[in-house]
């Protein structure tokens, strides 16, 4: 069996390719030329679920929720760290433990500055 | 690396102090932890680490623009006081941050493998963008902080790119590494590789503001608030320059004839468009800016050259810019303030328009005396710091024999010259109803010590050369 293939031996993919595109195409054209046009408010509404669209979607949002949801992410993905440190635990010794408690100590200097700064406060 | 060490842990401390309820021991602590910074830096004196597995350098070279920074900061810091009246002001918070982005300059300065500069760059970076914005009730401000976040952060992307794209010739991050793949220059070198070095360039000639990556400057220089305009001029610029002098003379000077050329003619362009557009400026604080841009093009010129001089040429020229830029600067922010009381206007165009200095000399001596010194710096005239930080940087251009360079820049330091006089002219020969404007001691001190230093330097230059 042949092995070996040259450019032009994909030539019927491409074919097939331009059919389909063609194909779309010309529908989507034939369909927009000939078929009836009857305009309405209900059909020229965006579609939404089926419900009725209710004002604008660019409300003003409390800064709270953005606060909350970034100190989060802060604080989830820094707690992470402490997996890998628990699973090398033994082998990174007293170095490693220094190092954890310089790190959670920053953390938490952190998180004393944000309680003190009145963020988490709801009201 | 002491002061990297030193001042994370300082700004966690001003965070804190904050809290107390008298504002006026967060200026003096910060300069005592500046200074403490300051001397700490100098305790590797006259010799070479390397820390961190290899990631951060220190050596005399490094240490001196640390102390550059430090110096810098220091000054713009003593003249920040007008936050402890300001109600809205954070000044804790500002601050902190200035500690914390000067963490990212000094990694800028010293690091020793990219990982590291993208760390510093991004430090310092995102410290910035936060200043810029820190006037929180002024549009001008927001609008400033918000076009240099996503051009800012799309000129990292860029960098960020151009070090995966080395590290993918090259098999390596650190300069070493890039430097011995580079030595194969004979043999020929992936197509990648050149590619990469110059996307690493876009994104930190986008920092340091050289032409054609310079558009942001003008606006965010315009919207910040005057202080921290003035720190971005001078810690920014150094840091990135000092970035810049350490990636090409450690890692590229093998590939000097494909970069060089490239870097001579970017040069060229930044000169022209920072002079030119600046003569068309009719206010102070846009002038400085689009000024910015042009010395940005003199201290480009010690880079495209990288001779023997360069380190020294570079090192003096940012100490001079540094310094009368400041201190320019500050007088701006007495005059602006002087003037906002008496019309009673909040719009701050005419405070800082050339008008605003008319007739200033007469009344205020001393501010006369500091922005004609710095003023004189910036243009180049001899007598002062300036004259001899662009003699050093022509040199450099002379004994790499790119005489079309130079040409293009005594062309433009003469543009400069009518624009700086502008101020003086106003200073001292224009009439305005200017009063005599009430001077705290610091501001004082720091007129004083900015107007020494640059005529100190400008009559002994010899004084910093052989430090390292």
């Amino acid at each position: 069996m042949n092995t070996t293939y040259v450019p032009a031996d994909y030539l019927p993919i491409l074919i097939q390719m331009g059919l389909a595109l063609g194909f779309i195409v010309t529908t989507m054209l034939v369909t927009h030329a000939i078929g009836p046009k009857r305009h309405s408010v209900k059909k020229d509404d965006p579609f939404e679920c089926g419900i009725p669209v209710q004002g604008d979607a660019r409300t003003p949002i409390s800064i709270k929720y953005f606060l909350i949801a970034i100190l989060f992410v802060l604080f989830d993905v820094e707690v992470i760290f402490l997996y890998p440190w628990a699973v090398n635990f033994k082998g990174l010794g007293m170095t490693g433990f220094i190092e954890m408690v310089l790190f959670m100590g920053l953390l938490l200097a952190g998180f004393f500055y944000i309680i003190r700064k009145g963020v988490l406060k709801w009201e | 690396m002491f002061p990297i060490v030193l001042l994370s842990v300082f700004a966690v401390v001003l965070l804190f102090l904050g809290f107390l309820k008298s504002r006026s021991v967060l200026l003096p602590a910060t300069l005592l932890f500046l200074v403490a910074a300051l001397v700490a830096n100098f305790l590797d004196w006259n010799k070479t680490y390397l820390y961190f597995n290899s990631m951060l350098r220190t050596d005399n070279l490094s240490m001196v623009f640390t102390a550059i920074v430090l110096l810098s900061s220091f000054l713009v810091v003593a003249l920040s006081g007008s936050f402890e009246d300001d109600e809205a002001a954070q000044p804790a918070e500002y601050y902190a941050i200035i500690l914390f982005s000067l963490v990212g300059a000094i990694m800028m300065i010293g690091y020793e493998n990219l990982v590291m500069l993208f760390v510093g760059v991004e430090i310092l970076s995102v410290a910035m963008y936060i200043l810029t914005g820190s006037d929180k009730r002024n549009l001008r401000s927001n609008e400033a902080a918000l076009k240099y976040f996503l051009m800012g952060a799309f000129a990292t992307g860029i960098m960020l790119f151009g070090m995966a794209l080395l590290y993918g010739a090259s098999g390596s991050f650190t300069l070493a590494g890039i430097a011995s793949y580079a030595s194969h220059a004979q043999q020929g070198l992936s197509l990648i590789f050149y590619v990469g070095l110059l996307m690493l360039l876009v994104g930190l000639l986008f920092k340091v503001s050289a032409a054609p990556f310079h558009f942001w400057t003008p606006d965010v220089y315009d919207g910040a608030p005057t202080i921290f305009t003035a720190y971005m001029s001078t810690v920014v610029k150094t840091a990135g320059f000092a970035a810049l002098l350490h990636l090409l003379a450690a890692s590229f000077t093998y590939v000097y004839s494909f970069w060089g050329i490239i870097l001579a003619v970017v040069t060229a362009i930044t000169l022209i468009a920072g002079n030119v557009t600046a003569v068309y400026q009719n206010s102070f604080k846009r002038m400085m800016a689009y000024s910015s841009i042009s010395h940005a093009g003199y201290l480009l010129i010690g880079l495209a050259a990288l001779s023997a001089q360069s380190r020294q040429a570079i090192v003096f020229y940012s100490l001079a810019y540094s310094i009368a830029t400041i201190s320019a600067f500050g007088v701006l922010m007495l005059v602006t303030r002087q003037r906002g009381m008496q019309t009673l206007s909040s719009n701050p165009l005419s405070n800082e328009s050339f008008d605003a200095f008319n007739g200033l000399a007469k009344q205020n001596p001393l501010l006369g005396l500091a922005m004609a010194t710095s003023m004189l710096s910036l243009a180049g005239i001899p007598l002062t710091a300036g004259f001899w930080g662009k003699f050093y940087m022509f040199s450099t251009a002379v004994e790499r024999g790119q005489i079309w360079l130079l040409v293009v820049a005594v062309l433009m330091s003469a543009v400069g010259i009518y624009y700086y006089f502008r101020v003086i002219i106003a200073m001292y020969f224009r009439d305005g109803a200017t009063e005599p404007i009430r001077i705290s001691p610091v501001f004082r001190y720091v007129l004083v010590a900015a107007i020494i230093l640059t005529i100190g330097l400008g009559v002994a230059p010899g004084l910093l050369q052989g430090l390292f």
